[in-house]
């Protein structure tokens, strides 16, 4: 097998370092992206990339990939599981429609040219779980996010203004979940659950505790941003879901405002659409997406994720266990609840977005319109897989966001509900292809704080995708299905070096690394060892048995602060 | 007519969607028509014998095809007969055309048919006429005809159509039904759970789940899911 690669005449797009469509030739080596002399006299592999677009591979920053959600999401949907996507031969057998199979979810990331995936939601207490299904997922690089919004711990320290000792929590919680940052989930709201409630506000106050999300969120960023993590806080917004929660999204993104960090944002704001709703009610809702936009897009520090429907088959699954009951009453389908004893909960309701249904299409009008209004430097393309659909529809976003003549075709199959309810039909924006490019790797690299991902420069990790399209020549407003098909299938997806995939058909086979990361060494654990034990007896395990060990994992890659 | 023989007795199950259609193709097509063995794909031809008669849409599955899955799936017209037993599946999304089976069927039988007709001269084993897991609604027209007797969960999240058993049922009788009817010549367990529409008639004893409310000749319910769904007696 070759261990260096030389991609020849690509024609190259790499935002973080400048490069905007230039004919150049890249050299791999031992995984890695190198100068063109570290390859002489080695056995390389020539790749003709001529007229062909070459990009790194895709990160998705946020996507329920494993872990107890999406298990109890296959175990209520057999009908998802009916889609045979790869019979066991030389791979194994994946299955699935949109809830994919451990295996389908990394061979479909690679054959779309996405070589990383980040699980942006796990209960501490089913690392274990989350950690033994990333490692089933075959192809990409990954890594979680586990959940601290309602975590009794994390409510106990905000409540005495302990900064210090969160801090110390937090790097505890790292070590133990091997989790890579801090998510927050409808802070404040899922404790309220456990009451049959939830949170109304930024400061209503959580139930036998003397906090509010408020005071949550900005602790945390604190924490985080003293403790230098990799990712900044990464929050799902109180009210998801609700008819007019665009404010609470608008007033939880200036919570931001008092912090800074000269690497990245100190806040990231997830699948904005569904906190980006006007109006009082179902009848009269309406899009909230361009106050965000404002709001963003005047702030230095914060970035956001789409989240964007795609219209079909999906899965609603998240932390927000609150808003799954709400879904539940509202569509009358399916619903699972899941508990985390004192860390959160969850909620899983099948779901289904279609065009003609006035709510679902200003969902989807509004994914869209915070993709175009908002800076390409502050906002990633996501589905919030599997909540608004397949990730396997990202080439579809990205022919929307660049051509308006595609949106005012797909505009006229929707319900009529979205000309008056919001923008999307009034925008002229078409992004570059550079932007859309840098909205699905560079940025999403940059947010989550991992310098070696999301570019071609060298020392980066030889993540590569090559694309059935010359930017050169490509008229993306016109050519949006050409766009469309070319982002759909790679004609190569080179994963750490080795070709995984080529013209659309999985070649190899490769087990990508977890990131974790360890910031126990800047905090004295000892600090909060009494609490710990005290906790513990609240606990369904003992404190030693509670977490996942290092060992334990197929390709653990630790991150030390 | 196209005659099928089974060459030996399957070691282990045939998945074989076979359907009238083939009726129209000339043998050697049809000696290639690709079927499961096991995980292996196999012809036709290797695993049973086939003569044509005529040039009508007609099947006869001669022999025991009890480990024969499929038959009849989703065929809209013409007619399978089967001279001995079918295996599970048999008739599911059926939308037209009739299946006689002169043995007994496994489950599954009828599973979400649309449209047609199925009669079993033996016994039927579990979930006739019902929907797979996680779809929202099972059989919705045509008829199954059932000599014998029958398993358990008949008709489940049925909204059309009717199902006749001549013999006794089991547990699980017309679980979450939407329409549709069901008629049980014999005894049969517990009926009506969730149902929220259609009729069930029963000639012997049966078990009715609670949350029925008795009325002049009948029972409706389930109240539980606010349903107006009528049990009665033959």
């Amino acid at each position: 097998m070759h261990h260096a690669l030389h991609i020849k005449n690509g024609i190259v797009i790499d935002p973080k370092n400048g490069v905007k469509a230039e004919k150049m030739d890249i050299f791999v080596k031992d995984g890695k992206i190198v100068e063109e002399s570290e390859v002489k006299g080695e056995d390389v592999k020539v790749i003709d990339a001529s007229n062909k677009l070459v990009v790194a591979g895709g990160v998705d920053m946020h996507a329920h990939i494993a872990g107890s959600k999406i298990n109890t999401g296959r175990t209520m949907r057999p009908e998802e599981m009916r889609v045979v996507r790869n019979i066991a031969n030389k791979f194994r057998a994946a299955v699935g429609r949109v809830l994919l199979t451990s295996p389908a979810i990394g061979y479909e990331y690679a054959k779309m040219g996405y070589t990383s995936s980040f699980e942006a939601a796990q209960p501490p207490i089913g690392a274990l779980h989350t950690h033994e299904e990333l490692d089933a997922i075959p192809m990409i690089d990954k890594a979680a996010l586990p959940v601290f919004g309602n975590w009794h711990f994390v409510f106990k320290y905000v409540e005495a203004k302990d900064i210090e000792k969160l801090k110390t929590f937090i790097a505890w919680a790292l070590e133990r979940t091997k989790g890579f940052g801090v998510k927050v989930v409808n802070p404040g709201g899922v404790e309220a659950w456990m009451y049959g409630g939830n949170v109304k506000s930024l400061d209503d106050q959580v139930p036998s505790f003397n906090v509010t999300p408020r005071e949550i969120i900005t602790s945390l960023i604190k924490a985080v941003e003293e403790l230098k993590l990799n990712h900044s806080v990464h929050i799902h917004c109180n009210r998801l879901g609700v008819p007019g929660n665009y404010e609470t999204t608008i007033e939880t993104i200036k919570l931001a405002g008092g912090f800074s960090n000269d690497a990245r944002q100190v806040l990231h704001v997830t699948h904005v659409q569904f906190n980006a709703y006007a109006g009082d009610s179902w009848r009269t809702v309406s899009s909230g997406a361009e106050e965000i936009a404002k709001t963003v897009n005047s702030m230095d520090n914060v970035t956001i994720d789409m989240g964007q429907p795609i219209f079909g088959h999906a899965t609603a699954m998240t932390g927000d266990a609150p808003f799954q009951f709400t879904l539940h009453r509202l569509t009358g389908a399916r619903w699972s609840n899941k508990d985390s004893e004192v860390e959160g909960g969850a909620g899983i309701v099948p779901l289904v977005y279609l065009p003609k249904n006035p709510v679902h299409a200003l969902q989807w009008a509004i994914g869209l319109e915070l993709g175009l209004l908002i800076d390409s430097d502050k906002v990633v393309l996501t589905t919030d897989y599997p909540n608004g659909g397949p990730f396997t529809e990202y080439p579809y976003i990205m022919a929307m966001l660049m051509s308006k003549k595609m949106r005012e075709g797909e505009l006229e199959k929707v319900s009529p509900y979205v000309q008056k309810a919001s923008n999307l039909p009034a925008i002229d924006t078409e992004k570059a292809l550079e932007e859309v490019i840098h909205m699905t790797r560079s940025l999403p690299a940059r947010i989550l704080g991992l310098p070696q991902k999301g570019h071609l420069g060298v020392g980066a990790d030889a993540d590569i995708a090559i694309y059935n399209l010359n930017p050169l020549e490509i008229d993306t407003s016109n050519d949006f299905e050409k766009v469309y098909k070319a982002f759909k299938t790679a004609e190569y997806t080179i994963k750490s070096g080795r070709i995984l995939v080529k013209n659309g058909e999985l070649v190899d086979e490769h087990w990508g690394k977890t990131y974790w990361v360890d910031a126990t060494g800047k905090v004295d654990m000892e600090a909060i060892k009494p609490d710990l034990e005290d906790y513990f007896k609240y606990y369904s395990v003992e404190l030693q048995n509670y977490g996942v060990e290092e060992r334990w994992l197929k390709k653990p890659e630790r991150i030390v602060i | 007519m196209i005659i099928i023989k089974p060459k030996t007795e399957f070691v282990v199950t045939v998945e074989a969607e076979l359907t009238p259609d083939l009726a129209e193709k000339d043998v050697e097509e049809i000696k290639k028509f690709k079927v499961y063995y096991g995980k292996d794909v196999v012809e036709l031809g290797e695993l049973f014998e086939v003569t044509k008669e005529g040039d009508d849409k007609r099947l006869v599955l001669d022999g025991d095809f009890s480990r024969v899955k499929w038959i009849g799936c989703r065929m809209s017209d013409g007619e399978i007969v089967v001279k001995g037993s079918v295996g599970a599946n048999c008739g599911a999304y059926m939308a037209g055309g009739k299946i006689v089976i002169e043995g007994d069927a496994d489950d599954w039988l009828g599973a979400e048919m649309k449209d047609g007709e199925i009669v079993v001269k033996g016994d039927a084993a579990n979930l006739v006429g019902c929907a797979y897991y996680g779809d929202a609604t099972g059989m919705s027209g045509g008829k199954i005809t059932i000599e014998g007797n029958a398993g358990n969960y008949i008709g489940e999240k049925m909204a059309g159509g009717e199902i006749e058993i001549k013999g006794n049922a089991g547990d699980f009788i017309g679980t979450e039904m939407k329409g549709g009817t069901i008629i049980i010549h014999g005894n049969c367990g517990f009926v009506g759970g969730d149902m929220k529409a259609g009729e069930i008639k029963i000639g012997g004893e049966f078990e009715l789940v609670p949350t029925f409310v008795k009325q002049e000749d009948a029972w409706v319910g389930d109240v539980n899911v606010k349903g107006e769904g009528v049990v009665r007696k033959l």
